[in-house]
């Protein structure tokens, strides 16, 4: 009795986790119901195409760069440091995951109508409707996720490690990049893989900031939703494909990556 | 000379005031005090990872107080050891000898002896995952002492060894210690180990020093009934200052109807009439008076006739639950296994004990 319970216990929990693969799966198969195998090639090589692959993974990677550059200092300090307001600016890294995608290019837009952010593109950058608009989306979408998936991977990776470097002589840079690193190094790589796959899918405050003009700021969801908007249904599938492919590599890399270490 | 002076902590609910220690060098001293007393905030002050409220740290004539860990020469070995996992045994030994940019060929030898002493050879090019508790415990020990500090700080070094592996570990740091001679300062809260290893012991209770001193001295005259509690002092007893009989130099204590006699001695001026007192003995200083058997005079003063409530067994000896027939007081009496069964004792049995004056310990 205890058998049949356990096994339909087991079966129930397994049959949900295979029907969300089959959910997914149906997904992507379907997509290959309107594939017709030269209007695939055309989309596939066309010069736009072309270019919002390109751009894509440049803006994508230059983005996760920027987020890493200053996500991976914050995630140390959340992770380690007591200071005076750690609490809001935690809560303040879900900021992206709360607001829309496009009211978050929204604020760009306003911000950049200010005169703080007039300055900033007449001094510095051009940001609306340009390519260094479309980093900024995505910085901005990523950098938070960024920030907290690396305090998780910093968090795992007890103190004690550095506490030891340090008493071995190692000052705190030192102790970072030789243990504290290497030692979270999955971890952190996981966390920019992750932000790097959500910068490349983003849609929503790239539109907005950047605009959708082909060849210069279309990246590839933008240029998905401007072939469906022009009933261009192959391109909209090879691009699709493409962004699935992108994706599920890059999260298949995350699993991959690395070597586990036993902690003590 | 390590020097601590002053060290004050407060630290969430941790309230640690006014410590000081003093450790020869070469010196084994011991910070003993029950568990979540705040053992580990009081080496991280003193490694420099946490900054205390007050207090002053010297190694030798300098201060450090204010220097940052890795320029203070102390080595730490913390309770989970936190060896690299991502290093080897040989890469995790010579960290600390690499981090401070030390020249390698001074510590060849140093090294290559401490490698003898730890029997660790053949373990060099594992990774501490693939190492047992006793060869891990080496290892951190090792790497700590490498680089040659002026101050090794241990954090429960015996802790999570099974009692075979532990017997190990404890001679190899008094063999490390009688070798290398390193500075000390080692936290626990298990007497044995300071039993075992220590010179000098600091008794730290409830954020307090309570007691300084020798190992004997703290271990057989608890200064206060908390450190005598501590130290896992069984026949503890409130007891009354009944008569000073100065002609015979003696005092007479009280307690529920029984009387106790003690050499003045020590206490002399401050045992006035009617003052309460701890008293204390342990229980391997009672003794069970053998039907027959002559009574030595040192004896003769304390001696008590009561019942033998319970016997439990031990590894090595019995513990014997004895109870006065006047004022119904218990003592529990702890006797070697080979001296219990010449003693033919039972329940319910009616026997003497005497209680060696020498060894009644009173804490005013």
């Amino acid at each position: 009795m205890e058998d049949h319970e356990e096994m339909s216990f087991r079966y129930t929990m397994i049959g949900a986790a295979v029907s969300i693969f089959i959910f997914y799966l149906g997904l992507i198969l379907s997509l290959f119901y309107f594939v017709s195998g030269k209007g695939f090639l055309e989309a596939l090589t066309h010069p736009y195409t072309l270019f919002s692959i390109r751009l894509s993974l440049t803006a994508a990677t230059l983005a996760t760069f920027f987020a890493v550059l200053i996500g991976l200092p914050s995630a140390y300090a959340l992770s380690r440091f007591e200071f005076v307001g750690k609490r809001i600016l935690d809560t303040f890294l879900e900021i992206p995951l709360i607001i829309s995608p496009i009211a978050l290019g929204a604020s760009f837009l306003v911000f950049f109508n200010t005169p703080l952010g007039e300055l900033i593109q007449t001094k510095g950058f051009f940001f609306v409707f340009e390519v260094p608009g479309i980093i900024l989306a995505q910085f901005a979408t990523i950098a938070g996720l960024a920030t907290r998936l690396m305090k998780a991977s910093l968090d795992e990776i007890s103190p004690r490690y550095e506490a030891v470097a340090r008493s071995l002589g190692s000052s705190p840079w030192q102790a970072f990049y030789r243990v504290t690193l290497p030692l979270s190094f999955r971890g952190l790589l996981g966390s920019v893989i992750l932000s790097w796959a959500k910068a490349f899918g983003e849609f929503g405050a790239t539109v907005t900031l950047a605009g959708a003009m082909p060849g210069k700021t279309e990246t590839m969801p933008i240029a998905i939703f401007t072939a469906l908007a022009s009933a261009n249904i192959d391109k909209a599938i090879v691009l699709i494909l493409i962004l699935l492919a992108f994706g599920l590599l890059t999260l298949y890399c995350v699993r991959l990556t690395g070597k586990r270490y036993r902690y003590d | 000379m390590i020097r601590i002076e002053g060290l004050t902590i407060l630290f969430e609910s941790f309230k640690i005031m006014n410590l000081n220690i003093q450790i020869e060098e070469g010196g084994f001293h011991f910070l003993l005090g029950p568990t979540g007393s705040g053992k580990t905030l009081i080496l991280e002050s003193i490694m420099g990872l946490r900054k205390p409220k007050t207090g002053r740290i010297w190694i030798g004539d300098k201060e450090v107080q204010g220097l940052p860990p890795e320029r203070r020469g102390i080595s730490y070995v913390p309770q989970d050891l936190a060896l690299f996992p991502h290093l080897t045994v040989k890469e995790n030994i010579l960290f600390g000898i690499r981090a401070r940019d030390l020249d390698m060929k001074i510590y060849e030898e140093y090294v290559h002896a401490l490698v003898e002493v730890m029997r660790i050879n053949h373990l060099l090019e594992r990774y501490p995952a693939n190492l047992s508790g006793g060869e891990k415990k080496r290892v951190a020990l090792l790497r700590a002492l490498a680089p040659k500090p002026k101050l090794l700080l241990l954090d429960e070094p015996l802790s999570g060894l099974d009692p075979s592996i532990k017997v190990d570990i404890q001679h190899l740091l008094k063999n490390l210690h009688a070798s290398f001679h390193p500075t000390t300062l080692c936290v626990t809260h298990d007497f044995e180990e300071v039993y075992f290893l220590g010179d000098e012991m600091t008794i730290f209770i409830d954020g307090k020093v309570e007691q300084v001193g020798k190992r004997d001295d703290v271990f057989w005259g608890p200064k206060s009934k908390k450190v005598a509690q501590f130290l896992g002092a069984k026949n503890l007893y409130r007891a009354k200052v009944l008569r000073n009989e100065k002609s015979l130099q003696r005092l007479i204590l009280g307690v529920n109807g029984l009387q106790f006699s003690i050499p003045m001695g020590l206490y002399q001026d401050k045992m006035e009439i009617g003052r309460e007192v701890d008293l204390f003995i342990r229980p391997e200083e009672v003794m069970i008076i053998r039907e027959g058997k002559f009574v030595k005079d040192s004896l003769k003063e304390n001696i008590l006739k009561g019942e033998i409530i319970d016997i439990t067994d031990k590894e090595r000896s019995r513990t014997v639950y004895f109870q006065t027939m006047e004022g119904k007081i218990l003592f529990e009496i702890s006797i070697p296994n080979y001296a219990f069964r010449n003693l033919d004792l039972s329940t319910g049995k009616m026997v003497r004990i005497a209680l060696r004056e020498e060894s009644l310990w009173v804490m005013v």
